[in-house]
């Protein structure tokens, strides 16, 4: 029953011994059953202010949307050459921001590190979530939005496809792929959590869940198969979502757009995908368990761990974005060398330095342990690091048509209009209602493996305490007993 | 769309362009390559082109406020630069250049856009498909002239008020909201010479058809024709400037001036320009 | 003979696990240790080892998607591109390669995502109905021993389930 990574547990608490725990060893299953399904029930005030805030924000976006369907992208502000502005800038935001939730779920999962197991859920509801919301935002750049499915690979009796040379093509495809995918392994991995509800609600919610949760029952062959499964897409996962975002990375990196035709973007993208993420993941978490009492689970060792992860991949990203800074400036290409001096010393200087302070200084903060564990600053934190990478994707888009390789570009000073501002509202609106429906109707902490989690590891307690004799203490205390 | 001809003509699909011997005047659909020669010597900044364009190809005058929000949608414009240092009067400093699309051979347009609205013709132009155009923009992202021009209005309704939907080329479309659109050589002109010259079971003969521009031109600046032949008038400049189409980057002594925009990026543009014999000296 | 259920509950996983273990030893007449079904809350692969080689199949169809989407997603995107006849784009070749190998990578994932999924229905066998002796005592925290065996073996093994302190025994006909 011990096996290698169980082992080494072992060893890792043996020599923190002393440390907090995850999660509380001793708490008993049913009672897990019965706090997270309260979570689908009564949740504080606070959830519906989110909900009403959001819903009301994301009627904003729509009549915003309503008002460019009608009038024309003019409304938007933007102009030749300044075609593409901050929809093309929040798209890649929000798709970064998927990423982090296939890091908690598929990477975490294989590499065994079960802290991961109370807090990936609403995280794999994110990737979901925040990937819809991109979705929607190549609808909105769109000049012509109804005739959309062009892009599609449809047969027609033209025989006209759409052109697979494109990385708009690649972008639908990788996007199409990694939302399905995505939302499939949030609905697998779900469904012993909904045979839960299944078997704990009533009237239409019974049928409701009935209907989700195919007739699992936990049998042998059913858990087989499901292990099988997980694993499986959770490894196709991975390689999915780094190509996602070095597809979208590609976007910019095969035009000859100075600033953009950069080699290091894909990985560059991946960091800072990985990285606002994992801002987001903090938000969410300091908000999730405060609305829905989820202190038990969400506990503050988990956060900690989360925050140094955002931490190592703060470094990451400040790393590759150096990278990019002293390619260009040792470089031999004089447009993107200017492109680099205008980012920085022109219109848009003020919003570049603060991203580079946002993105690179303030994850400092986190490496003090008393910042870490402190709840207020790391919502102030996390929210000021997803300000940043915000930043981040508004400066690789905008900049570069003020200052692109042919001099006529040179003088056009273009600012966002009211609409484009309005609609990115909306859709931070649009996510956060989605999301919050979802914590309401679905478990967003996975019961089941909340239970493996004090399983395994009472088990390994077990095992360091006395090896060979079952001590019967522990093996009521180990969540056994009900 | 079958694995047969997908094998039967695999090299032919894995061809790269440009290539010599892509255009032959004896090779059927090959015999022409619309070109341009633009002398700057020549050129005064007039403006002329430009608004020949505007009557030519239906071409929507936006007004004062979004021509300052950069709306603007002249698919032939003028540019003017201020690089000659004049004491007495810096007006006399001013250079002219007209710019439209290159026409490149290997444009960046084409590759990028999403539908495939943009893609290359047999004469050599970067053909521009209104209806299959969802308006992505990533083409004029990816073009290194910005010579390409978004509807971000719905100029049908609001730029010509009646009576002037009277004015129209009936030969060209007005453009709705939300499409692309930039210079075409006047598509609809050599598409015309063109078939009248088949009917006659002959080639379109030098100078028997000009775009607007160059017809419009006062001081004949702009020399337009079918480089493929290699008697017509622009085939010729472009030998005696050195300027071969198939190269990126050419070889040439410096008594020639002439050069295409931004080479070293490999698009293979169609327009050569000229540069402008330059008073500095004295 | 007539064949009939029975479920067993236990809290203890220890004791289910060795009340598997001794009902395989025992040989019973009418009784087949592969009509024995775990039900549990949790992923037990090791008391699942207990009742014998059930294998899964789910990779080979894994295996089959991510193939079919590879091969056949290049097959679609070359062959359509090929229908753009004289079409070229960017002095690109037709077909070029490279961002030909972007797409059928995502189709190679695409494919290798849903098939696997598809053979996770097939293989779980869901959606299904619900066992008539299921209880919800097992999405929470007790395990239970779904057996189907003979009506003549059925005493003897309630009561090696009563020995391993089953918490609840429910027969068919007791719902």
């Amino acid at each position: 029953m011990i096996n290698t990574f169980e082992e080494r547990d072992v060893a890792v608490e043996k020599r923190f011994i002393h440390k907090e725990k995850d999660i509380r060893e001793d708490i008993a299953w049913a009672q897990i059953n019965k706090d997270v399904l309260k979570s689908l029930e009564r949740p504080r005030m606070l959830f519906w202010v989110i909900f009403i805030a959001s819903l009301a924000l994301f009627m904003v976006g729509v009549s915003c949307e309503i008002y460019q369907y009608q009038t024309g992208m003019g409304v938007a502000n933007l102009d030749n050459p300044h075609v593409w502005g901050l929809y093309i800038g929040t798209f890649i935001f929000w798709i970064g921001m998927s990423h982090s939730g296939t890091l908690l779920s598929a990477i975490l999962h294989i590499m065994h590190a079960d802290w991961r197991k109370p807090i990936y859920r609403f995280a794999e509801a994110m990737t979901t979530f925040s990937l819809m919301t991109a979705g929607l935002f190549v609808m909105v750049h769109l000049g012509r939005v109804w005739q959309f499915y062009y892009v599609v690979a449809y047969p027609n009796e033209r025989w006209t496809w759409p052109n697979f040379q494109s990385p708009l093509v690649w972008d639908a495809t990788a996007i199409f792929t990694y939302l399905t995918s995505s939302m499939i392994f949030l609905y697998i991995g779900m469904i012993p959590d909904l045979a839960i509800c299944r078997d704990n609600a009533t009237g239409f919610r019974k049928s409701f869940y009935t209907f989700l949760s195919l007739g699992w029952m936990g049998t042998d062959r059913q858990w087989a198969n499901f292990r099988v499964t997980y694993l499986t897409v959770a490894c196709f996962l991975i390689p999915l979502a780094v190509s996602v975002h070095s597809i979208v990375a590609t976007d910019f990196a095969v035009s000859q757009q100075p600033g953009w035709h950069i080699t290091s973007f894909p990985p560059y993208f991946v960091a800072g995908a990985l990285y606002s993420g994992c801002a987001a993941i903090i938000t969410l978490f300091i908000v999730l368990r405060y609305v829905f009492r989820f202190e038990e689970y969400m506990t503050m060792p988990i956060l900690e761990k989360t925050a140094k992860l955002t931490f190592a991949i703060a470094m990451v990203w400040t790393y590759l974005n150096l990278v990019e800074y002293s390619s260009t400036w040792y470089g031999d290409d004089m447009y993107a060398k200017q492109a680099l001096i205008y980012r920085a010393t022109g219109d848009f200087a003020p919003y570049w330095w603060m991203m580079n302070f946002l993105g690179s200084v303030v994850p400092f903060t986190l490496a003090f342990k008393r910042i870490r564990n402190n709840i207020p600053a790391m919502l102030v934190i996390s929210i000021l690091l997803n300000v940043g990478m915000w930043l981040e994707r508004w400066m690789i888009v905008s900049p570069t048509f003020a200052n692109g390789i042919y001099p006529w570009t040179w003088d056009h000073d273009q600012w966002p209009s009211l609409v484009q501002w309005g609609i990115v509202a909306g859709s931070f609106g649009w996510f956060n209602m989605l999301f919050m429906l979802f914590c309401k109707i679905f478990p967003s902490v996975s019961m089941y493996e909340v239970k493996e989690m004090v399983y395994h590891r009472s088990l390994v307690r077990k095992g360091t305490e006395d090896a060979t004799q079952i001590n019967p203490e522990l093996a009521v205390e180990g969540g056994i007993a009900s | 769309m079958s694995i047969t001809n997908l094998l039967n003509n695999w090299s032919f699909y894995r061809n790269k362009r440009p290539y010599r011997g892509q255009y032959d005047l004896n090779k059927e659909y090959s015999e022409y390559k619309w070109a341009m020669a633009l002398d700057l010597d020549i050129c005064t900044g007039c403006n002329a082109c430009t608004t020949a364009c505007y009557a030519e190809n239906n071409l929507p005058v936006v007004g004062k406020k979004r021509f300052h929000h950069g709306q603007v949608m002249h698919w032939i414009r003028i540019e003017r630069y201020w690089d000659e240092k004049m004491v007495d009067f810096p007006e006399q400093g001013a250079s002219f250049l007209p710019m439209m699309c290159q026409q490149c051979e290997a444009a960046p347009c084409e590759t990028v856009c999403p539908v495939g609205a943009t893609s290359h013709t047999n004469d050599g132009l970067n053909s521009q498909n209104y209806h299959r155009c969802i308006g992505s923009r990533y083409c004029s992202a990816n073009c290194p002239y910005k010579v390409r021009y978004f509807n971000f209005w719905n100029y049908p309704s609001t730029a010509w008020p009646a009576p002037l939907p009277d004015q129209l080329n009936p030969d060209v479309t007005v453009r709705t909201k939300g499409i692309m659109e930039k210079c075409t050589f006047c598509v609809q002109r050599l598409n015309e010479a063109k078939s009248r010259a088949r009917t006659e079971y002959r080639l379109v003969r030098d100078g028997e058809v000009v775009p607007a521009c160059v017809q419009a031109c006062p001081t004949s600046a702009i020399t337009f024709g079918n480089i493929v032949d290699p008697n017509s008038k622009v085939a010729k400049m472009w030998k005696n400037q050195q300027v071969d189409l198939y190269k990126d980057l050419q070889e040439k002594d410096n008594t020639v001036r002439g050069y295409r925009i931004l080479e070293d990026l490999r698009p293979f543009p169609s327009v050569m320009y000229m540069e402008r014999i330059r008073d500095t000296e004295a | 003979m007539s064949k009939s259920h029975m479920l067993a509950l236990f809290t203890d996983f220890d004791e289910a696990s060795n009340a598997i273990r001794e009902l395989k030893a025992s040989n019973l007449e009418g009784f087949n240790i592969k009509d024995v079904t775990l039900k549990s809350p949790i992923e037990h692969p090791e008391i699942e080892e207990l009742l014998g080689k059930r294998p899964v199949y789910v990779q080979f169809f894994t295996l089959f998607g991510a193939i079919f989407g590879g091969l056949g997603g290049f097959t679609f995107i070359s062959s359509s591109q090929a229908t753009f006849l004289l079409q070229p784009k960017g002095g690109k070749p037709v077909i070029p390669i490279p961002p030909d190998m972007v797409l059928t990578y995502e189709l190679f994932i695409l494919f290798g995502v849903y098939i696997t999924v598809l053979g996770f229905f097939i293989g779980a066998k869901l959606p299904m109905k619900r066992h008539k002796l299921y209880n919800a005592r097992v999405s929470e925290d007790q395990i239970g021993i779904l057996i189907k065996a003979d009506d003549t073996a059925m005493p003897a093994i309630k009561d090696l389930m009563t020995r391993h302190k089953a918490l609840e025994i429910i027969g068919e006909g007791s719902k």
